[in-house]
């Protein structure tokens, strides 16, 4: 930690400034040249020599001006190869500023101020090209007024002061408090210049401040050494302790926008790229703050940042991204890793996603697998859309479909079957929170349940799906989604929730501080709350429910910051004033499901593109911060339009995720695509969720499930509510959400050790294996087929193929070598009984059972 | 069900310890190994042999007839025992903890743990914080945090919880939470206990299976490149290893222990006691064996201390085999070396009221109660805090569960200040309440 050095920001006279702000300030400025690259001028570059060399700093302009003593600017060096790929070579050159005297550079290539004037700098490659950019120097004399917002705060925020885990805890540390990340610094002044009767700061020896002597460890500190004697950031600190710890001038501007430069960049495996970040203030100057800056990769086995805005990216192809904080502003580097290799050919495109996705492929050069086979298909499409193996009989009319359009017809006829409805009625009860926590409950989580299956079997458009929940008012019995409240309870949990299942936002951070990653403030948490601040219960009409309606009142809820009240707002977006007889909630709906809205349609087609692709073009699926780009916008936009022109018809959107070409591709990887993650240039296995295995389980060994109080050979994709996890180890311990949060991610499909034991010798599954009325007895005592017939049979139903030459002749083998060791008929028939129990059981136990691929 | 004959040992109610299929070494069983050793090189730590034993007293003990007694009480709260000195100038112990009082110098007395809660659960003592107020997903307990940021290092789980499935639920009550329940406890002697011993078959025919299996299961693992897969492999070599020699079940077999050390951690009582746990002293040498093998974090739960009658006659016949138990336990790891890396840890839920109700028993007490810690490289060989005269009210250095837990962590090598975990909403959540450090005087 501790860059030590610093940028500086004292107040808007200390940058370098565009034209447009300088007038008035009565400081000397130059003007911009906008730096156009005359397109002749490139020809006959590229024409000349095969590489070209740049340099620059920021989009739009290559004038380079420091003003002021603290003033610096990183530099990058590009180079341009004859294909015009781009390539950072600010590490690689020889870095040199002429005359002497105005400007210093660090090999690093970045500059400080000397002395006024003007100067041109340099960099040179070894193999002898160059670029050039004039320098100009202005007030390097001038020693300004330290900003303490400006300036002050971020170098406790670079340093790691003011973290979660340090002294921008809410209770702070060691009884030094500072806001968190610099999100207040009038509270932070506060602590550090007048708590504890000043004794941090000490303006007569600024070196002897507590400040400095704990944070260069001096004296023992908690948090160790922070900060360096000889950093740009030290003696900043010590020249405003100086200055008599000024607050600076109330007007100052404030960060408006960073810029990253460059925004984005295809990498090679190994690169490095510089950044350089420039911070735009309310009053369009701006300032260099790439050292002042923290820096964090999405994608960490992909590329890693450091603390000087450095990009190092391994030799794993993919998509990455990198936040770029500063004084509560974000932006977003976005890095390519291309494979590279050639892409000869592509599968036939079904639809749009196929072509935004081969474009994609082509681009990043990754030849994608080939088209699975149909049995592969069928079973990974009746997974995903039914939640449930395909039955033999399935497959026999999906042989036996000749058609061109068979895959489609599947699909179809999936989408259309009861179990598309039970599935996908489990995938949102859990997220909209069904549980039963007592017998009380009974009734609403099996009404509700019910519902969220019936909208899902009729296709209602999502947008009134979610408006039936967001404003469900009355009894629980005449209008189900009410339950959602019930379980939703707090105005809290219900803005989090609503915001983050349906937009695809997570505020929860903004409830008590601005969010780290996000631009979301306390005020847009609480007015996006307001929403839910009429929401009034009574008690129902069976004990435990409760009747919800709206509570007359102007919908206002309090910002917990500041004690103001503020009214409803969607994210960012003010609505018309609501009187006292309307439920705002119903606004919230207009606003949320209007085609107009940014996330609504998108975090949902991204949340199924998961559910169907493995992997969300957003991941995860409900965090789509700016700063968490998707891996392929195009077709997310293209995705989100699609589904809003179809009226938001999910049934329609599952035809077309799972009847694009990209769906069916092979899970088997080439020669060059087997580390893709990003991409979808093959089909991304995942094991079997905890109901479905379940349920897949039994159907193999031909037994029915059991659950407490529903009939026998329900199915464990259709049990209503989390109630039944505490019942089965099987669900438990393969992870099946409790219906605790909104989030996806409470599902777990981890591996353990428990799941391993209990799949292989689980006295449950073994008695099932075993039982006279099992799937192995019927087939060990069907002695009218072959074995062949037999085993050709199972692996249909386990595995939704037939097996291949030689696993038959393994299984036959394994039959024949178990009953020839049997020395009686009753012993043969034993043997045999159990060598097809051995068989189904290691089926069972196959990766191939257990994942859909 | 595999029956070797002559092995007459039992393990937890009535299994014969034999019967525990072995559990394979092999395999990292798809813990990512790459946050284990980030973790351990932000703390400095380079080996990992870190480790932490708790035992958990459901119920809650009486802190003023074990390690706090309050002679100059009025009779009606005193109680009936008598203190005895320990090898510890100036601290004195229950009179039925003799052992523990000969090893005072190897660990350190809490007796002013403040923040307990009035209920009958794990909760507080497995996880330091409330269970209301939770963010998605709940809690996870320490030991779940444990394996999902350090990881299992050897072919045993990270996180082996020995306690069996207690009648009154509450006591079972914290698990992975948002730590996400692969992360969970093992549990030999719960939910797992049937899955550990062969249902209806030979182990020659699970031998056959095995053989079957890995012909038939040739499925190309390269397809996942998530490494859920051979993740999946790994612990199913753990698993199959249950038949042939393995570290986890060599450690939970209790016949390969030396039987003088075995001797000395006493026989305890296998019987249940009340609707909580019965008191298998052998246990807590199956829980030094099993991090030995490699496991980071083992729980145990020993007897019902939720004494509302005859307090004093309960603890007459509960302390002495606590006390062989334990002692034998903290000697042990001095014996092996192990005491500057395995941390022990024994204390309940809450306290006991000063004053003796009319059954002759104390009451719930939340507003203190003592914990006891040993071994884990800790400063021992004192006593932190104290309480009123009555043992009523902390009087000095009232200490929070969570700050227990920072010192179990910081004993771990793991820096509480910087390691979080995310919760369900993605929220970093650090591992101890907020503001708990590790407590000075013992680090």
């Amino acid at each position: 930690m501790g860059a030590g050095i610093r940028n500086p920001q004292m107040n808007h006279n200390t940058k370098t400034h565009s034209d447009r702000s300088c007038v008035g300030r009565g400081t000397p400025r130059v003007s911009f040249r906008r730096w156009v690259p005359g397109l002749m001028l490139l020809f006959t570059a590229l024409a000349s020599r095969a590489d070209t060399m740049q340099l620059g700093f920021r989009s739009g302009t290559n004038r380079l001006v420091l003003h002021g003593q603290d003033a610096t600017q990183q530099v990058l060096a590009t180079r341009k190869d004859a294909q015009g790929l781009e390539s950072d070579v600010t590490a690689g050159v020889k870095w040199t500023v002429a005359p002497a005297g105005i400007a210093s550079v660090d090999p690093g290539g970045r500059l400080r101020p000397l002395g006024d004037g003007t100067a041109t700098l340099k960099a040179r490659l070894a193999d002898g090209s160059e670029a050039t950019m004039a320098v100009e120097v202005t007030g390097s004399g001038v020693s300004e007024q330290v900003h303490f917002a400006n300036q002050i705060v971020p170098v406790f925020t670079k340093n790691g002061c003011n973290g979660g885990g340090c002294h921008g805890k809410a209770a702070g540390q060691n009884g030094f408090r500072l806001s968190l990340l610099g999100f207040e610094p009038a509270e932070d002044f506060e602590h550090l210049v007048k708590e504890s009767r000043g004794r941090r700061l000490f303006p007569a020896a600024p070196e002897r401040s507590l400040l400095l002597t704990k944070g260069t460890a001096q004296l023992p500190h908690g948090g160790g050494r922070r900060l360096d004697p000889n950093s740009d950031d030290y003696s900043l600190l010590v020249r405003w302790i100086r200055q008599g710890m000024p607050v600076g001038r109330a007007d100052a501007p404030t960060v408006a926008r960073l810029e990253v430069f460059p925004a984005q960049r295809t990498m090679k495996s190994d690169a490095t790229q510089q950044l350089a970040v420039t911070a735009h203030y309310s009053d369009g100057s701006t300032e260099d703050v790439t050292y002042g800056a923290l820096y964090e990769a999405n994608e960490k086995d992909v590329a890693r940042a450091d603390e000087k805005g450095r990009v190092k990216v391994f030799n794993l192809p993919g998509e990455f991204a990198v936040m770029v904080r500063y004084q509560g502003k974000v932006t977003t580097f976005r890095g390519t890793v291309p494979l590279g290799a050639p892409v000869a050919s592509l599968p036939t495109a079904n639809n749009f996603i196929d072509g935004l996705i081969f474009k994609r492929l082509r681009e990043v050069g990754m030849p994608p697998s080939p088209v699975t086979d149909d049995e592969t298909f069928l079973r990974r499409v009746t997974v995903d859309i039914a939640g449930r193996l395909p039955t033999p009989s399935e497959l026999a009319a999906f042989r036996a479909d000749g058609s061109v359009g068979r895959r489609d017809n599947v699909v179809a006829r999936l989408v259309d079957s009861p179990e598309y409805a039970d599935w996908f009625a489990n995938k949102w009860s859990a997220l909209l929170r069904n549980r039963r926590g007592d017998a009380r409950q009974t009734r609403g989580a099996l009404a509700f349940h019910g519902w969220i299956r019936d909208q899902m079997q009729r296709n209602t458009p999502y947008n009134d799906f979610v408006r039936e929940v967001l404003t469900a008012s009355g009894d629980i019995a005449e209008n189900p989604p009410v339950a959602w409240f019930r379980q939703v309870s707090s105005l809290q949990s219900q803005l989090e929730d609503s915001a983050q299942l349906f937009l695809g936002q997570r505020l929860q951070c903004a409830q008590c501080h601005h969010h780290p990653y996000e631009r979301w403030s306390q005020q847009d948490y609480w007015s996006f709350g307001a929403f839910f601040a009429q929401v009034g219960r009574k008690p129902g009409s069976q004990p435990g429910e409760d009747v919800v309606f709206h509570r007359r009142g102007v919908a206002k809820a309090t910002n917990k910051k500041n004690g103001q009240a503020v009214r409803p707002a969607g994210l960012g977006v003010p609505l018309d004033e609501m009187g006292p007889d309307v439920d705002p909630r119903g606004a919230l709906a207009d606003w949320m499901t209007s085609p107009q809205n940014p996330w609504f349609a998108r975090a949902l087609v991204n949340r199924y593109w998961k559910h169907f692709f493995g992997r969300g073009l957003v991941d995860p699926e409900d965090d789509m911060r700016d700063t968490n780009p998707p891996t392929n916008p195009e077709l997310l936009e293209a995705l989100a339009a699609h589904f809003v022109k179809s009226g938001y018809d999910l049934k329609d959107l599952v035809r077309t995720l799972a009847g694009s070409t990209t769906y069916q591709l092979s899970a088997e990887p080439n020669e060059h695509n087997a580390r893709d993650r990003h991409h979808f240039s093959r089909f991304y296995p995942r094991r079997l969720h905890a109901e479905v295995l379940l349920d897949a389980v039994h159907g193999v060994l031909g037994a029915e499930s059991r659950f407490e109080g529903l009939p026998p050979g329900t199915r464990a994709v259709s049990l209503p509510d989390n109630s039944f996890n505490s019942g089965s180890y099987f669900l438990t311990v393969f992870g099946r959400p409790d219906a605790s949060s909104s989030c996806e991610c409470e599902r777990s499909l981890d591996a353990s050790l428990s799941q391993a034991l209990h799949l292989l010798n689980s006295k449950d599954l073994q008695t099932k294996l075993s039982a006279d009325s099992g799937y192995a007895a019927r087939l060990a005592g069907d002695t009218a087929r072959s074995e062949e017939a037999r085993l050709t049979e199972l692996y249909r139903v386990a595995l939704g193929r037939d097996p291949r030459k030689e696993e038959l002749g393994t299984s036959q083998a394994y039959l024949t070598r178990k009953i020839a060791a049997a020395k009686d008929d009753a012993g043969r028939v034993k043997a045999r009984r159990e060598a097809f129990e051995d068989t189904v059981w290691a089926l069972v136990n196959t990766k191939e059972f257990l994942f859909n691929h | 069900m595999i029956s070797l004959p002559g092995s007459a040992r039992l393990f937890c109610d009535g299994l014969s310890r034999r019967n525990f299929l072995r559990i394979g070494s092999l395999g990292m069983g798809g813990i990512a190994l790459p946050q284990l050793l980030q973790a351990e090189s932000e703390s400095g730590i380079r080996s990992s042999h870190k480790a932490v034993i708790m035992v958990y007293l459901p119920g809650g003990p009486p802190h003023q007839d074990t390690f706090d007694l309050k002679l100059d009480a009025p009779a009606e709260i005193r109680g009936e025992f008598r203190p005895i000195s320990t090898n510890l100038p100036g601290l004195q112990i229950c009179e039925h903890l003799p052992r523990l009082a000969r090893l005072a110098d190897k660990y350190s007395v809490i007796r002013s743990i403040a923040d307990g809660v009035d209920e009958h659960t794990d909760f507080m003592c497995q996880t330091g914080r409330r269970h209301n107020n939770a963010p998605p997903g709940g809690w996870p307990t320490m030991g779940a945090c444990v394996s999902r940021v350090l990881g299992s290092a050897e072919g045993v789980p990270a996180f082996v919880g020995l306690e069996p499935r207690m009648q009154h639920r509450p006591y079972n009550a914290a698990n992975a939470g948002f730590a996400g329940v692969a992360n969970d406890a093992f549990r030999p002697a719960a939910d797992a206990k049937g899955d550990m011993v062969l249902n209806g078959i030979t182990p020659e025919r699970l031998s056959d299976r095995r053989g079957l299996l890995a012909e038939l299961d040739r499925f190309r693992r390269d397809v996942d490149g998530s490494g859920l897969m051979s993740g999946l492999d790994g612990f199913n070599r753990q698993a199959f290893g249950m038949l042939t020699s393995s570290r986890l079940l060599a450690a939970l077999d209790l016949s390969k222990e030396d039987p003088r050390v075995l001797e000395r951690y006493g026989k305890g009582d296998p019987k249940v006691h009340g609707d909580a746990a019965p008191m298998l002293n052998e246990q807590f040498c199956v829980a030094r064996r099993l991090v030995e093998a490699g496991a980071r974090f083992v729980t145990v739960a020993y007897g019902f201390w939720d004494y509302h009658g005859n307090n004093f006659g309960n603890a007459r016949k509960d302390l002495p085999l606590f006390d062989q138990g334990l002692s034998a336990l903290i000697q042990d790891i001095h014996d092996r070396a192990l005491d500057k890396d395995v941390t022990v840890i024994a204390w309940g839920e809450f306290g006991r009221s000063p004053t003796i109700n009319k059954d002759g028993g104390r009451d719930h007490w939340p507003q203190v109660t003592s914990a006891l810690l040993a071994g884990g490289g800790l400063r021992h060989g004192q006593v932190i805090g104290s309480t009123d005269r009555l043992g009523g009210e902390p009087s000095e250095r009232p200490v929070k569960f969570g700050e227990v837990f920072a010192t179990l962590y910081h004993a771990l090598g793991v820096d509480v200040n910087k390691v979080t975990l995310p919760d369900l909403t993605g929220r970093p959540q650090y591992l101890v309440p907020d503001g708990c450090q590790p407590m000075r005087e013992m680090v």
